[in-house]
């Protein structure tokens, strides 16, 4: 199954991925609302990318009391069920890849979703290609 | 959610700094109509403040940020901002236009247009924050250069905030001194810096944004921005742009004679290796590349010396401009003292190019013997010195000795030196000549002439004369008719080219286009930025509509120019240097810029806008048909 692949090294902060999730998700652009975060730091141009790689340990899930997360069957991306989400926060500071987060106002959190197993950030990133999608961890696809 | 506009609007923050008083202002449909947005906008609120008699460091002058109108969004090649003001060095209109995030923040704080007016007290800055704007006391900040007073700032309010700010360059009221934003970004040209320092306005800081914007129509924006996407991955450059950035072809220009060298007396310099992109990321000085805001490209980059006199040096940059400012400009060779000049020139604030400029006019000027002694004490003034490109910018931001005279730019310089020194002073109105070899470029040259703000490439960015890809000759047939035309030694057919680009370069500023997507590479065509305007404004606008848009505001800002005083001087379509000294290269000279050519150019130019052929002055008719009455 194919993963999302983040390449710190290689981003350029430019948040067009951001612009683009917003967009694709909730047809408006605006910085929080993208599934995708990246960190900036313009002194020394860093930028790192945070985003749900659908890790192994998943301890997102292995974090929620209420059962509110799953995996995806077809993607293996997280699934969250908005009626069983309380809003705790408790994924958000379970997650160590900071893929997971809640925005002011909304109640369940956000998270990659793949868009459904095409995730459109890939085509703002051709140049630099710090976000990719790719089977990783002995798949047979690469 | 909270969606800032579902029918289109555009929002001004109006600051009056000697009262304190902040506003909200929504802006009126039919400038966004007429002006589209940004540039265009910014110079119709410009030319409605301006008083007789104000002058362009007088409190009650106005400064305008602004924000394109498709900023925000996921369009490639959007986050650019702008500034519009009077310029303390020309007298005449001017905007600067600057990549970086800090148009992006403003934009989902739901900010289109920040306008200063009247002076603060004692040195401030302005806070934006969530449905928040305050000023504040900023002087602590005083003093500080771009890096330390955007790291003070973050200190305060958090490090995913974004900072413009002026160095200390600004605050001393350096003709040529920047607005810098995301820290090396530069709104460069033209000495807002010094407007802002004459205000004390020392920074904006905006939080990090919680709103969004949406367009009137998503799905068509969705399938523009696409559209346009896919052409800029396309381009023929877009490789050589994302991997060597803006210096891909200094070598070139080098090997050809085009790389003005020694202040415009020669096209080359002897050792060009390092002065070159490809050496930088072949020897591990490139540490990293800089997207602006929804950038696809990354033609910014990040470079750091690491050892030798000069470890440590780092910037983002060095860009083309500086590298021939500051680099073969002065005659310099090593990427260790170019690097530390361009470090030092953004901390501090300083347009890089007009800052090498003066550089080599003081150091032809000494070369000639017309320099004082006292002026000179013991600094090494030749060409090739890295002791003068790496010293002088800290004592021209800071005013010191020789630093102060450099500090009014060229023209007043040679004026208080006399002699012949007014000959190699390279500007024209005031203006530093950027770094483009216009005798052997004669679009340029005329684009130059025509520019309102002075001799330089950013209103007019004509590259495509060159015919160095098939985009560009592409271009040259549709404008012309015959890819024939794809060179830049001849002056047929500039008049149609350098109109084109200007259109579409003030529609570029007023979406907050990069005109890199659109005069550099060319997938934001007229057409695909009228798409992409029309499904985000609801302003339905084919792409002849938004061209005269484009039209409209190279207009106005001629208009502006013409209350301000420009006169349609030939001995100002160049450099006098450029218009009576040919280029000598090693195969022969290129010709000088001489009246007969230019005034030749100038009046087809002005035929073909159907303005007056001698005055250059747009008549009744002209402006009643693009609706400017109110500003005639």
């Amino acid at each position: 199954m194919k993963r999302l692949v983040v390449n710190p090294d290689a981003c350029t902060g430019c948040e067009s991925c951001m612009l683009e999730c917003s967009f694709q998700h909730e047809g408006a652009f605006g910085l929080d609302h993208a599934r995708i975060q990246v960190e900036r730091r313009e002194v020394s141009a860093t930028f790192r990318p945070r985003v749900c790689i659908q890790c192994e340990e998943r301890h997102c899930i292995a974090a929620c009391p209420v059962g509110a997360l799953s995996i995806h069957p077809d993607t293996g991306a997280i699934r969250v069920d908005g009626d069983l989400c309380t809003g705790c926060g408790l994924c958000e500071r379970a997650c160590p890849h900071g893929g997971i987060h809640f925005v002011q106002g909304v109640k369940s959190p956000f998270v990659c979703d793949l868009c459904g197993g095409e995730p459109k950030c890939i085509a703002m990133c051709r140049k630099a290609q710090a976000i990719s999608f790719a089977v990783i961890g002995g798949g047979d696809e690469r | 959610m909270s969606a800032s506009h579902t029918a289109y609007s555009q929002y001004v923050l109006d600051i009056d700094l000697s009262s304190g008083v902040i506003k909200r202002e929504e802006v009126a449909p039919r400038d966004i109509e007429r002006f589209l947005g940004g540039r265009g906008v910014a110079a119709a609120i410009l030319a409605r403040s301006m008083r007789e008699g104000v002058a362009p460091l007088d409190p009650e002058a106005t400064f305008i940020f602004s924000m394109g109108t498709l900023t925000g969004t996921n369009a490639p090649m959007t986050g650019r901002s702008g500034i519009t003001f009077i310029s303390p060095v020309t007298g005449l209109y001017c905007k600067a236009n600057v990549g970086g995030h800090f148009g992006l923040y403003c934009k989902l704080s739901g900010i289109d247009y920040i306008v200063i007016r009247g002076a603060a007290e004692h040195p401030t800055y302005l806070w934006i924050g969530d449905d928040d704007a305050q000023l504040r006391d900023a002087r602590s900040l005083w003093g500080k250069g771009v890096r330390d007073t955007t790291a003070e700032l973050e200190e305060r309010h958090g490090h995913n905030i974004n900072v413009a700010c002026i160095g200390p360059a600004g605050e001393n009221r350096v003709a040529f001194a920047s607005v810098m934003s995301s820290i090396y970004n530069a709104a460069a040209r033209g000495g807002g810096g010094a407007v802002l320092g004459s205000k004390n306005l020392k920074a904006i800081a905006v939080g990090r944004p919680h709103q969004t914007c949406s367009p009137v129509s998503a799905e068509a924006f969705g399938e523009a921005a696409a559209d346009m996407r896919e052409a800029l991955y396309a381009d023929t450059m877009s490789d050589s742009y994302y991997t060597y950035g803006t210096a891909a072809s200094v070598d070139t220009m080098n090997e050809t004679d085009t790389l003005p060298s020694r202040n415009f007396q020669r096209g080359r310099i002897e050792r060009i290796e390092q002065l070159t992109s490809k050496y930088w990321n072949d020897h591990g000085l490139l540490k990293g590349r800089i997207g602006c805001a929804s950038c696809i490209y990354s033609c910014h980059r990040f470079v750091r010396i690491d050892d030798g006199p000069y470890a440590g040096a780092c910037s983002a940059g060095p860009e083309y401009e500086t590298v021939s400012a500051l680099g073969s400009g002065p005659a310099i060779e090593s990427i260790g003292a170019l690097q530390c000049a361009n470090e030092r020139c953004n901390d501090l604030g300083l347009d890089t190019i007009s800052a090498g400029g003066v550089i080599q006019w003081a150091m032809e000027t000494y070369e000639k013997g017309l320099l004082p002694a006292e002026l000179v004490g013991d600094m090494d003034l030749r060409f090739g010195s890295e002791q003068a490109v790496t010293e002088l910018p800290g004592m021209i931001a800071r005013r010191e000795g020789l630093g102060d005279l450099l500090a009014e730019g060229t023209r007043r310089a040679a004026e208080r030196i006399g002699g012949d020194s007014w000959k190699w002073a390279v500007q024209t109105r005031g203006l530093e000549q950027s770094r483009v070899e216009t005798r052997g470029a004669l679009g340029y040259a005329l684009a130059f002439a025509m520019n309102p703000r002075g001799p330089d490439h950013l209103h007019t960015e004509c590259i495509a004369e060159f015919g160095m890809t098939p985009e560009m000759r592409g271009l040259i047939a549709e404008i012309t008719g015959d890819e024939a035309y794809a060179r830049s030694d001849t002056t047929e057919k500039r008049a149609e080219i350098v109109r084109y680009h200007e259109d579409i370069y003030a529609v570029s500023d007023a979406l907050g286009v990069c005109a890199f997507a659109s005069t550099a590479a060319y997938g934001a065509n007229p057409e695909r930025c009228a798409r992409l305007f029309s499904a985000f404004t609801g302003i339905s606008l084919d792409a002849d509509e938004i061209m005269d848009a484009g039209r409209r505001m190279i207009t106005l800002e001629r208009l502006i120019n013409l209350r301000l005083g420009w006169v349609n001087d030939p001995n100002q379509y160049a450099p006098w240097r450029l218009m009576n000294e040919p280029l000598k290269t090693p195969t022969g000279d290129v010709p000088r810029l001489d009246e007969e050519r230019m005034g030749g150019m100038v009046r087809e130019f002005y035929e073909l806008h159907g303005w007056d052929l001698e005055s250059g002055v747009p008549p009744q008719g002209v402006v009643e048909a693009l609706a400017l009455e109110e500003f005639a």
